[in-house]
C-alpha cells in the first residue's frame, strides 16, 4: 500500500537569541491512507514543529526546513511554490489545533469562518456554501447550527469551540487530518466526546489522521501506529500493540511506567524517569536519553544509537535494545 | 484517628454577578452550594470534577481565600469560616496551599530564597540565620540544589517550579495542604517524581491534602478517599478503591469510562455522556446532573436527591441509589 504522507530525514531548525536549536532531527515516519498515526512525547520533544513543518507553517523566517523531504500524494511539499501549497492547506490537508480560542478568529463569526475555507477552495456561492457549513456543524454535533453560525467564539463553550474549529478542518473534506493536542484544554468528558467524533467521521470521509498528544491513553484508544518522540529525535516507532505491549526504548518504558493507571495501588510509589529533558542548546553528544536512562554504558555517551528494526514495522533507537 | 482535621459542613460560596443599568446583582454563580465534607489528620481527600464545577473555588474557600457565604468550616477544633484577616493570620500556618502554575504563583522578582523566607518572616519564626539554614533544608527536602537559593523562577523547569512551591507550602509545618492540580500543566515524567514527592512528604510529616484535580487516575493514585464534585455539590464520595470498582453515581461513573486507558487491547466502550456542564448561574433544577444523565427518569428533573450513606463511608445523591434501596 502506497502511502499517503511520507516523512524523510526531515531537519527545522530554528534561530534563537542563544543560537541554532535543531527542533527537529532526522525525523521519518509515514501515514498510511484512512489510518491515524500517533506523535507521541514531552512538550519540547518537536512533534509540534514536526506538524507545523508539514503545514508549511513554521514561523518565518525563525524557523526552516534545513534538509529532509515530505512526499504528500507524491508531492515534495518542502519544495512547492506557496501558491500550490495554499491549495493544499486546509484543503487536502488541515489541522486542528490544541487551544480552539486562540485558533478561532475572536472578532468573526463562526459561519464566517467556515464559508472562508469553502470560498478560498470549492467554487461555491453564498447559498450553497452557508448550506455545506450547515450540513458540516450538524455533522461534528453542534446543536442548532442556523444560530451558532452567527454566534462568535466566545458564545461558545470549550468543547463546541473545539467542535466548530474541527467543522472548518472537515469543511473541504481533507485525506489528512493533523490534530495537534486536539483535547489537551479538555476536561475528560468532552475529551471523550471530541475523540468520539474524530473516529466516526474518519470512518465516514475515510481521512488519515496524525495525531499528535502526550497523553499514551489517547493514542492507545484512536491509533494504529505510533511514533515516539524524545528531544526532536524519533525513538520509538511501530504498531500501539507493539510499542505497548513489547516498548524496547527505556524511555518509552519509563513512559508508560510513569503513568498513574485507574487499577494501580493508591499511595504506592510510581516509577519515575529521574532527571528532565535536556536542552536542546547544549545537548549531549551519543544518545539524547542517556542522562536519564537506566541502562546507560560508556558507548551512550559517544555514539548516536540509529534506527534498527525489531520486528518489521517496529523501530528503535537504543544502542543496547537487544540486551534490555 | 477518627477525629477529624478539617470538618465542612453545608458550605455556601455564591458569587454575585452584577449586570443591567445600575450594576445591580441579579444573579448568583453558586460556585459552592451546599458542600459538606471532612478530612482526616495524615489522610488525602481527592476532590474531582470538570472545569467549573467549583472544586478550585472550594479549596480557596477552605484556605479562607475567599470568605463562604454561609456554611461552616471546622479546622482543628476551631470555626474558621467567619474569622477576621487577623484573626486567621496564626491558623494560616496550618493551612497551606499549592497552586497549579508554578510560574504565577511564584513572584517572578523574587529569588527563590526569598520566596521561601517570606512565610517564615510573615509568622515571626526565628532569626535570619536560621531561617536561611530553613530555606536549605526545604530545597534539600524537595530535591533541589542548594544554589537555587539565589535564583529567580524563571531559571528553573516546570517540575522544578512545582517543588519550589511545595517547598514553600510545608516551610511552615502546616497540618493540611490544599493541592490545586498540582501536577495537572506537567509532562508525563514528571507528573510522577512530583507525585511521589507528595507521597513521600505525607508520610514523612504526617500533612493531611485535599488533593483537587480532574484527572480521575492521578487522584486515585494519592487519594485514600475521593468525592467527585459537580455543579457546587458532592455527589459521591468513598473511599478511593470502592469509588472505582463501585461507582453508584452515574457521574462518577461515565467520568471513569471517560479516562483513554493506555492499553491498545482495551478498545473503550464508552457510554459518553453528551453535552456540557451547565452555567452554575442558572444550574439545572432537582438533580443538577439529570439533563446529561444517561439513566435519568421521572423524579431527576423535579426533586433533587437526598445524600443517602450507602455504608458508613460511602455516600452517594442519586435518586437511582434510592430505588435500588426500596426494592
Amino acid at each position: 500500500m502506497t502511502n499517503l504522507l511520507e516523512i524523510c530525514d526531515l531537519v527545522t531548525e530554528f534561530e534563537t537569541d542563544e543560537g541554532l536549536v535543531r527542533a527537529v532531527d532526522a525525523v521519518s515516519f509515514e501515514v498510511k491512507p484512512g489510518s491515524t498515526l500517533g506523535l507521541v512525547g514531552e512538550s519540547g520533544c518537536g512533534k509540534s514543529v514536526t506538524a507545523l513543518s508539514i503545514m508549511q507553517l513554521l514561523p518565518n523566517p525563525a524557523g526552516k526546513i534545513v534538509s529532509g523531504k515530505i512526499f504528500f500524494q507524491g508531492l515534495e511539499l518542502t519544495q512547492l511554490p506557496i501558491q500550490e501549497m495554499e491549495n493544499l492547506r486546509g484543503n487536502e490537508i488541515s489541522m486542528v489545533f490544541q487551544e480552539p480560542m486562540t485558533a478561532l478568529n475572536p472578532v468573526q463569526t463562526i459561519g464566517r469562518q467556515l464559508t472562508e475555507v469553502l470560498y478560498l477552495h470549492t467554487d461555491h456561492n453564498e447559498t450553497s456554501a452557508i448550506q455545506a457549513a450547515l450540513a458540516i456543524l450538524e455533522k461534528v454535533g453542534i446543536p442548532s447550527p442556523e444560530i451558532r453560525m452567527s454566534e462568535y467564539p466566545h458564545q461558545l463553550s470549550g468543547g463546541m469551540r473545539q467542535r466548530a474549529l474541527i467543522a472548518i478542518a472537515l469543511v473541504c473534506n481533507p485525506t489528512l487530518l493533523i490534530a495537534d493536542e486536539p483535547t489537551t484544554a479538555l476536561d475528560v468528558t468532552i475529551q471523550a466526546q471530541i475523540l468520539d467524533l474524530i473516529e466516526n467521521l474518519q470512518q465516514q470521509l475515510g481521512m488519515a489522521v496524525l495525531m499528535i498528544t502526550h497523553d499514551l491513553g489517547v493514542i492507545a484508544e484512536t491509533c494504529q501506529d505510533v511514533v515516539v518522540m524524545y528531544a526532536g529525535k524519533v525513538v520509538e516507532k511501530g504498531s500501539v500493540f507493539d510499542v505497548f505491549d513489547h516498548p524496547k526504548h527505556p524511555y518509552t518504558r519509563g513512559l508508560l511506567k510513569s503513568i498513574p493507571r485507574l487499577d494501580s495501588r493508591a499511595k504506592s510509589k510510581l516509577d519515575v524517569i529521574d532527571g528532565m529533558v535536556p536542552g536542546l542548546l547544549d545537548l549531549p553528544p551519543g544518545c539524547r536519553f542517556q542522562n536519564r536512562c537506566p541502562h546507560k554504558t560508556p558507548e551512550c555517551t559517544t555514539t548516536s544509537p540509529n534506527i534498527e528494526t525489531v520486528t518489521p514495522g517496529h523501530q528503535v533507537s537504543c544502542l543496547n535494545w537487544k540486551s534490555l | 484517628m477518627n477525629k477529624s482535621l478539617l470538618t465542612v459542613k453545608d458550605l455556601k460560596l455564591h458569587f454575585p454577578v452584577k449586570s443591567g443599568l445600575f450594576h445591580r446583582t441579579r444573579l448568583y454563580n453558586r460556585a459552592v452550594d451546599g458542600v459538606n465534607l471532612h478530612v482526616r489528620p495524615g489522610e488525602t481527600l481527592g476532590l474531582v470534577g470538570e472545569s467549573g464545577c467549583g472544586k478550585t473555588s472550594l479549596g480557596r474557600c477552605i484556605a479562607r481565600l475567599y470568605k463562604p457565604t454561609s456554611g461552616e468550616i471546622h479546622f482543628d477544633g476551631q470555626e474558621i469560616s467567619h474569622l477576621t484577616a487577623k484573626a486567621m493570620l496564626p491558623i494560616r500556618q496550618d493551612i497551606q496551599m499549592i497552586f497549579q502554575d508554578p510560574m504565577e504563583s511564584l513572584n517572578a522578582r523574587h529569588t527563590v530564597g526569598d520566596i521561601l523566607e517570606e512565610p517564615l518572616i510573615i509568622h515571626k519564626t526565628g532569626n535570619q540565620a536560621s531561617r536561611r539554614q530553613r530555606v536549605r533544608s526545604l530545597l534539600d527536602i524537595v530535591g533541589l540544589p542548594t544554589r537555587s537559593i539565589s535564583r529567580y523562577p524563571f531559571e528553573f523547569s516546570g517540575g522544578q517550579r512545582q517543588r519550589i512551591g511545595i517547598a514553600r507550602a510545608i516551610s511552615m509545618n502546616p497540618k493540611l495542604i490544599i493541592c490545586d492540580e498540582p501536577v495537572s500543566a506537567l509532562d508525563v515524567s514528571i507528573q510522577s517524581q512530583i507525585l511521589n514527592l507528595l507521597i513521600e512528604l505525607q508520610q514523612e510529616y504526617g500533612l493531611s491534602y485535599l488533593f483537587i484535580a480532574h484527572d480521575l487516575a492521578v487522584v486515585k493514585h494519592v487519594s485514600d478517599r475521593i468525592a467527585i464534585m459537580y455543579l457546587g455539590k458532592i455527589i459521591e464520595e468513598g473511599p478511593s478503591d470502592l469509588i472505582y470498582a463501585q461507582a453508584m453515581h452515574p457521574y462518577t461513573e461515565s467520568l471513569i469510562n471517560a479516562i483513554p486507558i493506555p492499553d491498545p487491547h482495551r478498545k473503550p466502550e464508552r457510554a459518553v455522556i453528551s453535552g456540557d456542564v451547565p452555567s452554575p448561574i442558572n444550574p439545572p433544577t432537582g438533580c443538577r446532573f439529570h439533563p446529561r444523565c444517561p439513566k435519568q427518569f421521572d423524579p431527576c428533573a423535579n426533586a433533587e436527591p437526598i445524600t443517602r450513606m450507602l455504608t458508613d463511608q460511602h455516600q452517594v445523591s442519586c435518586h437511582l441509589s434510592e430505588l435500588q434501596d426500596a426494592s
